[in-house]
C-alpha cells in the first residue's frame, strides 16, 4: 500500500465524520466524509491457499458477505482457468438473487425509506424501521421480516450457512439442488415478486404521489452528472452475477465495456493528502477533481448507475418499471434508449426496480430444468497463476484480484469494494448538500438531515463506523473556517 | 486462534431452542472477534450433552439480521466487542449489561450497523409486529483496542479477558463442563 503524508493541520480522521471547510466568505469550500479504513488485508491473505478466499473474504464485512463470497469464487474460476458448468453459474446466480432481495429490502425499509415515509424533517430518533411500521402499519413490518426470513432460508439452503456462506469452489459449487428445495424456492420467488411489486406501490403512494417529495428528488441539490458503471449481459441488460463492465457518460454514451480482468486498464485510484480513502476514477477520462461532467473521470456505481449503464432489464416486470422510472423522471428517449437520470435520490426507486428484477430472476432460474443437474463439483487441474472476479454488489461493482505461486499460495491480493467506487461521488453529494445550507457562515436548519439523505442513497458500507454510538449510523459534522478553526459541530445519533 | 480453527468456525450446534449463546464479531479483525472467540471456547468447555437446551453460535451481524437469529429463544447470552473512546478506554475491561443498559448507554460494536438498524430498534420492531422476543438478555461486552487491522490474534489485554469472560458465563449459568 502506498504510504501518504498527512498534513497535521488538514489531517482528518474519525468514524462517519464529516468535515466542512468554509472559505473567506463563509461559504462551503470543501466537504469531506471520513470513514475508517480497515488495514492489512493483503498481508493477512498472502501465504494462504487461494481457495480459502471465498470463506475469508466473506468475513471482511458483516453487511454483504455473499457479495465477497461470490467475487472471490469467480476470481478462483479465473485463477484456476476453469469455466463453470451452466448449473454452477445458475446455482450461484440463484443464491445471489436471494441475497439481493434481502439486502435491497433492508435498505429501503430500514434506511432509505424512513427519509420519505416519515419525511426529511422528521425527528431522527423516529426515522427508522420502527417509525416506518408506526406510519404504514404493522402488516408491512411483518412482510419485511417474512421476506428476509424466507430469503435467508434460500441463502442457507444454497450457500451452506445463513450468514457467512461456504459453498463457492473453483469452477464449482459445493452442493446441488434437490427437487424439493427447488419447489420451495419457486414458491418463495413468487412471494418475492409480489413483495417487490408491493414495495414499488408503496413508493408510488408515499413518494411519487407527494409533489414535495418529487420536487426534492429532481432538485438540483441532489443532482450530479457523472459517468455510471454497471455489469451488463450480451444484450446490455443488467446482470448482478456476470457479464461485462459497462461505463456510460453523463449523456448516456458508452465510454467503454470491458471484462473485469481488464479493470486496471480502466480504473485508477486517486490519493488525496487529506484522506486515507482512495478515490477511483476512469483512466480513459482522467482525474479532474471532484466535479461533474463529461471531462471528469468521476463515476458512480449504485442501483441508479446500473440502470443508467444498461439498456434495460432482463425480466418483463422489471423492464416495465424501468421504463416507468425513466418516463416519470423526464428522461429523453433516443433511438429506443433512455438518457441517464442524474437525480441521486432516485437511487431509492432504482433499488426497488432492482429488487423486482432479482425476484423475477430467481423465479426464472428456479424454473430452469438445468438447475437440478447434480454435477456441480468439477476437478480442477490447471496450475493457478492470476485471476480476477467481479460481481455487482448492492453498493457497486466489487472486484477481487489474486495472484498465486504454482501451488496456489497467494502472493498478491487486491480488492476494490462496492462503496469505494463511490467515494468521490459521495464527497461531491455531501458538499453540494452543505453548499445549499451554509451561506456566509450561517448554517440553516436541517443541515444534518439533508447531508444524511445526500449520502444515504449510496448505501455506503461503513459497518465499522458505528462504534459505541446509538441508533443508526452516527453522524457528526464539523464546520471549520478558512483558517481551519472549528466554528461549529452538529451531530445526531450521538448521545 | 490459528487458521485451521478459524476455518472450522462454521459450526452450528442446535439441540433445543431455549438458550442461545451468540458470539459476535469479525474473527479476522484483531480484537473485533473477541465475542466469537469466547463462543468457540465455551463450545469446547461446556458439556453439550448435559445441556440439550443450549445453542452456541457466532455471527458478524447486527441489527435486523442479529434480531432475526435471536427469535425463538427464551434466553440470549450475547458476547461482543465494546469500542470506546481510546482516551478513556481500558482494553480488556469486561462489562456485564442488560438489554436496558444497551438501550440507555452506548451499544456494543455489533449491535449497530450502518447498513442496518440497531439491535434495540430491531427488537422493538419485532415486538411491535407480534414476534416473541427473548425474555432474558445477558450481554458481555469486552473493551477492545484494535478493530481496524486484519489479524486472527487479539491484542494482549483482550486475549487475557477471553478466559475470564468464559469463566464468568460458566459460573453465571452453572453450565456443566466436559
Amino acid at each position: 500500500m502506498e504510504r501518504i503524508t498527512i498534513d497535521p493541520i488538514t489531517r482528518l480522521e474519525g468514524h462517519g465524520k464529516i468535515e466542512i471547510f468554509l472559505n473567506e466568505e463563509g461559504d462551503v469550500k470543501n466537504a469531506y466524509l471520513q470513514i475508517p479504513e480497515l488495514r492489512g488485508f493483503e498481508q493477512f491473505s498472502i501465504g494462504r491457499p487461494a481457495e480459502e478466499m471465498p470463506r475469508i473474504t466473506n468475513r471482511i464485512c458483516g453487511v454483504c458477505p455473499e457479495a465477497h463470497h461470490m467475487a472471490a469464487t469467480k476470481a478462483l474460476d479465473a485463477l484456476f482457468d476453469i469455466d463453470p458448468a451452466p448449473v454452477v453459474k445458475k446455482l450461484r446466480e440463484l443464491f445471489y438473487s436471494a441475497f439481493y432481495v434481502t439486502d435491497h429490502t433492508v435498505h429501503f425499509y430500514a434506511l432509505g425509506g424512513p427519509d420519505f415515509v416519515l419525511g426529511p424533517d422528521s425527528n431522527p430518533a423516529e426515522r427508522n424501521i420502527l417509525g416506518v411500521i408506526h406510519k404504514v402499519g404493522v402488516d408491512i413490518g411483518i412482510q419485511v421480516i417474512e421476506c428476509r426470513k424466507r430469503n435467508h432460508e434460500v441463502i442457507k439452503m444454497l450457500g451452506g450457512r445463513g450468514v457467512h456462506p461456504v459453498a463457492g469452489l473453483p469452477g464449482g459449487w459445493s452442493k446441488s439442488l434437490t427437487k424439493e428445495e427447488r419447489d420451495t424456492i419457486l414458491d418463495f420467488s413468487q412471494k418475492n415478486i409480489d413483495f417487490a411489486l408491493f414495495s414499488l406501490k408503496i413508493f408510488d403512494d408515499i413518494v411519487l404521489a407527494n409533489q414535495a417529495y418529487v420536487d426534492l428528488i429532481v432538485s438540483d441539490a441532489f443532482t450530479h452528472k457523472t459517468y455510471y458503471m454497471g455489469t451488463v449481459d450480451d444484450k446490455n441488460q443488467i446482470n448482478f452475477y456476470d457479464g461485462l463492465i459497462r461505463v456510460v457518460g453523463p449523456e448516456g454514451k458508452e465510454l467503454v465495456k470491458y471484462p473485469s480482468k481488464d479493470y486496471a486498464q480502466h480504473i485508477a485510484e486517486r490519493v488525496e493528502p487529506w484522506s486515507y480513502l482512495k478515490f477511483p476514477y476512469l483512466k480513459d477520462v482522467g482525474w479532474n477533481g471532484f466535479v461533474d461532467g463529461v471531462d471528469s473521470g468521476v463515476y458512480c456505481a449504485t442501483p441508479l448507475s446500473r440502470l443508467n449503464a444498461a439498456d434495460g432489464m432482463a425480466t418483463p416486470k422489471a423492464q416495465e418499471h424501468y421504463e416507468r422510472f425513466y418516463e416519470t423522471l423526464g428522461s429523453q428517449k433516443t433511438a429506443g434508449l433512455y438518457a441517464p437520470v442524474h437525480h441521486r435520490l432516485a437511487t431509492h426507486w432504482a433499488r426497488l426496480v432492482e429488487l423486482l428484477y432479482a425476484a423475477e430472476r430467481m423465479q426464472e432460474l428456479a424454473n430452469d430444468p438445468e438447475i437440478l443437474d447434480p454435477n456441480v463439483r468439477p476437478i480442477v487441474t490447471n496450475t493457478p497463476t492470476e485471476g480476477v472476479g467481479s460481481v455487482e454488489a448492492p453498493r457497486g461493482t466489487l472486484t477481487h484480484h489474486y495472484k498465486t505461486d504454482e501451488n496456489g499460495i497467494l502472493t498478491d491480493v487486491n480488492l476494490i469494494v462496492g462503496t469505494t467506487n463511490n467515494n468521490a461521488p459521495i464527497a461531491m453529494s455531501i458538499k453540494k448538500a452543505a453548499e445549499g445550507l451554509i451561506k456566509g457562515g450561517v448554517v440553516s436548519e436541517g443541515l444534518l438531515n439533508t447531508i444524511e439523505m445526500a449520502f444515504r442513497n449510496y448505501d455506503p458500507c461503513m459497518s465499522c463506523a458505528t462504534h459505541s454510538l446509538p441508533g443508526q449510523m452516527p453522524l457528526e459534522v464539523q464546520i471549520k473556517d478558512a483558517e481551519g478553526n472549528l466554528i461549529g459541530t452538529q451531530s445526531q445519533y450521538i448521545d | 486462534m490459528n487458521r485451521e480453527s478459524f476455518l472450522g468456525a462454521g459450526y452450528l450446534f442446535i439441540m433445543d431452542k431455549k438458550t442461545l449463546i451468540i458470539g459476535l464479531g469479525n474473527p479476522i479483525l484483531t480484537d473485533d472477534g473477541v465475542g466469537v472467540k469466547v463462543a468457540l471456547e465455551l463450545e469446547k468447555q461446556i458439556n453439550l450433552e448435559a445441556h440439550p437446551e443450549l445453542t452456541i453460535t457466532e455471527a458478524s451481524a447486527g441489527g435486523l439480521r442479529l434480531m432475526e437469529s435471536l427469535l425463538g429463544y427464551e434466553r440470549v447470552i450475547l458476547i461482543d466487542a465494546f469500542y470506546l473512546n481510546p482516551e478513556s478506554s481500558t482494553p480488556g475491561t469486561i462489562h456485564h449489561l442488560s438489554l436496558d443498559d444497551l438501550r440507555s448507554v452506548s451499544p456494543t460494536q455489533h449491535s449497530t450497523s450502518a447498513h442496518d438498524t440497531s439491535l434495540v430498534t430491531a427488537l422493538d420492531a419485532a415486538e411491535k409486529m407480534g414476534y416473541q422476543i427473548p425474555g432474558e438478555f445477558s450481554i458481555y461486552a469486552v473493551e477492545v483496542e484494535n478493530i481496524l487491522e486484519f489479524s486472527e490474534t487479539p491484542t494482549p489485554a483482550v486475549a487475557k479477558a477471553i478466559p475470564i469472560v468464559v469463566a464468568q458465563i460458566l459460573e453465571e449459568f452453572s453450565f456443566t463442563i466436559r
